[in-house]
């Protein structure tokens, strides 16, 4: 995952319409887009929402100009936790049917159903729509920019302040971690070398962590002992400026709410 | 172990998310106050720093790798399960916003599952053993494989409770697989604890017991 950091972080300084886009909006976007897909229940209309905002996922994606590979290869590193949970199902009962059919049996009997079938493939869609929107949203918005639009959306400056020095640190400890690599294979360490004894690695494995430990909080102390001299104090905070909207990126927000909120209602309230 | 989107309905996930924020006002409160003066840009900090050791490849004895948590870890170090708490709050904020890993509704069920328990039942579970036992190195290996254990049983719950994956096969799936990976999160605890207990003594906020 630390590998992507960089690339994640490239892709989100591009220049585009969606990238010029106020940070507030695409997080408020994105929130909504999700809140819709997982706050629909789980029944077949789920396709068609799904349907409707991959389709604003698509034209808001192509608007930023980046690569469609772009898009599947992070899709393809976060779906296998979810991809798991979701392969099992069909092989399973869920509370949120009366009648299963069983469609076919496998050896030691294993049953599948078709209604699970179709939970699998509602969750899925839920899943994939919503990992698309996260996608998009950090791939068109730098990281700090994030936190200074969360922060004028109100959230505490405790968290602002925090948040904005561990992403600044997260890539210094990056270059860091891969160092420790180099270091490593410099060395032909492999943690997975299944020839060397397994206590060996995981004790060299528990020296590394403990080595990232006590650096990461040396860096700690070294920051803060000069955020002190520079007056840092209980109320300190994150510095945000006032940022107002333009008229176009309102009428872009209030159209795209608009439009999630109402077809989300219509496809929950139609027969 | 971090839940995506989807699997847990809306109104749970609020549920989950409530008891995260009592923690993390708890756990805020406790970097302003409870360390000698307020510490909050260290934790933050360290916080990025443990999202690198997550990125580690740690060997697991079948052949596959996995990742470890490292809320114990904090936890055990700082002294305070908020510690533990905080960390991993910060970590899987920016795990869930910028890569997508663990869903944004069922963040808060992610927080009480990893930060919380993992803070939790990794100091508490450390001081206790330790006190019964007297070494700290054993105390830390059982308290991070206990963290990462019960964790990975309640999100097993979870997901039953929300009916996305029945309870009997979660157990056993999520359980077993991390009651073995955990034997490595606690190996691995203790040997951290160890180069930190013999390098930087003067970090360890209990060093009574730890010894290099």
């Amino acid at each position: 995952m630390i590998d992507d950091l960089y690339a994640i972080e490239k892709y989100a300084y591009r220049e585009s319409l969606v990238h010029r886009l106020d940070a507030r909006i695409k997080l408020l976007v994105a929130l909504a887009a999700i809140v819709a897909i997982v706050a629909l229940p789980y029944s077949t209309k789920v396709y068609e929402l799904g349907a409707v905002l991959f389709a604003l996922f698509i034209a808001l994606w192509a608007t930023s100009r980046l690569p469609p590979t772009a898009y599947l290869r992070r899709l393809v590193l976060i779906l296998p936790f979810g991809i798991f949970l979701i392969g099992f199902q069909v092989f399973v009962k869920n509370p949120y049917y009366d009648i299963f059919h069983t469609i076919a049996t496998l050896p030691f009997g294993i049953e599948v159903y078709a209604e699970s079938v179709q939970f699998a493939s509602i969750l899925l869609v839920k899943f994939v729509v919503s990992v698309s929107f996260i996608i998009l949203l950090s791939s068109t918005t730098k990281m700090q920019e994030m936190i200074e639009a969360a922060g004028r959306l109100g959230l505490p400056r405790e968290f602002t302040l925090t948040l904005g020095m561990m992403v600044r640190y997260i890539f210094v400890f990056a270059d860091m971690f891969g160092r420790i690599r180099t270091a490593m294979e410099t060395r032909c360490f492999d943690p997975l070398d299944r020839t060397l004894p397994y206590r060996y690695r995981l004790h060299q494995v528990g020296y590394t962590v403990g080595t990232i430990f006590i650096r990461s909080y040396e860096q700690g102390e070294r920051t803060y002992t000069s955020m002190l001299c520079r007056g840092y104090g209980a109320n300190a905070g994150l510095y945000i400026g006032k940022k107002p909207l333009r008229a176009g990126e309102v009428v872009f927000f209030a159209a795209t709410l608009a439009f999630i909120v109402l077809s989300t209602v219509l496809i929950y309230l139609h027969p | 172990m971090h839940i995506p989107d989807a699997f847990i309905p809306m109104g749970q996930a609020l549920i989950y998310w409530i008891i995260a924020l009592i923690f993390i006002a708890l756990a805020l409160r406790w970097a302003r106050r409870s360390m000698e003066e307020e510490k909050i840009p260290l934790v933050a900090v360290l916080a990025a720093g443990i999202f690198a050791i997550q990125a580690l490849n740690i060997p697991i004895p079948w052949g596959t790798s996995g990742h470890m948590v490292g809320a114990a870890l904090a936890a055990i170090v700082l002294g305070s399960p908020y510690a533990g708490v905080f960390v991993l709050t910060l970590v899987l904020l920016v795990q869930g916003v910028i890569f997508g890993d663990g869903g944004i509704t069922v963040m808060g069920a992610n927080i009480v599952n990893m930060g919380v328990i993992g803070g939790f039942v990794g100091y508490y579970g450390y001081t206790a053993v330790k006190n019964v036992i007297g070494n700290a190195y054993a105390a830390a290996f059982i308290a991070g494989w206990a963290s990462l254990f019960i964790s990975a049983i309640l999100c097993a719950v979870e997901l039953a409770i929300a009916g996305t994956f029945p309870l009997v096969p979660a157990l056993i799936g999520l359980g077993l697989y991390h009651a073995v990976i955990g034997l490595i999160e606690g190996g691995i605890t203790a040997g951290a604890l160890y180069l930190i207990a013999s390098a930087r003594p003067d970090i360890l906020e209990h060093p009574t017991g730890v010894s290099a």
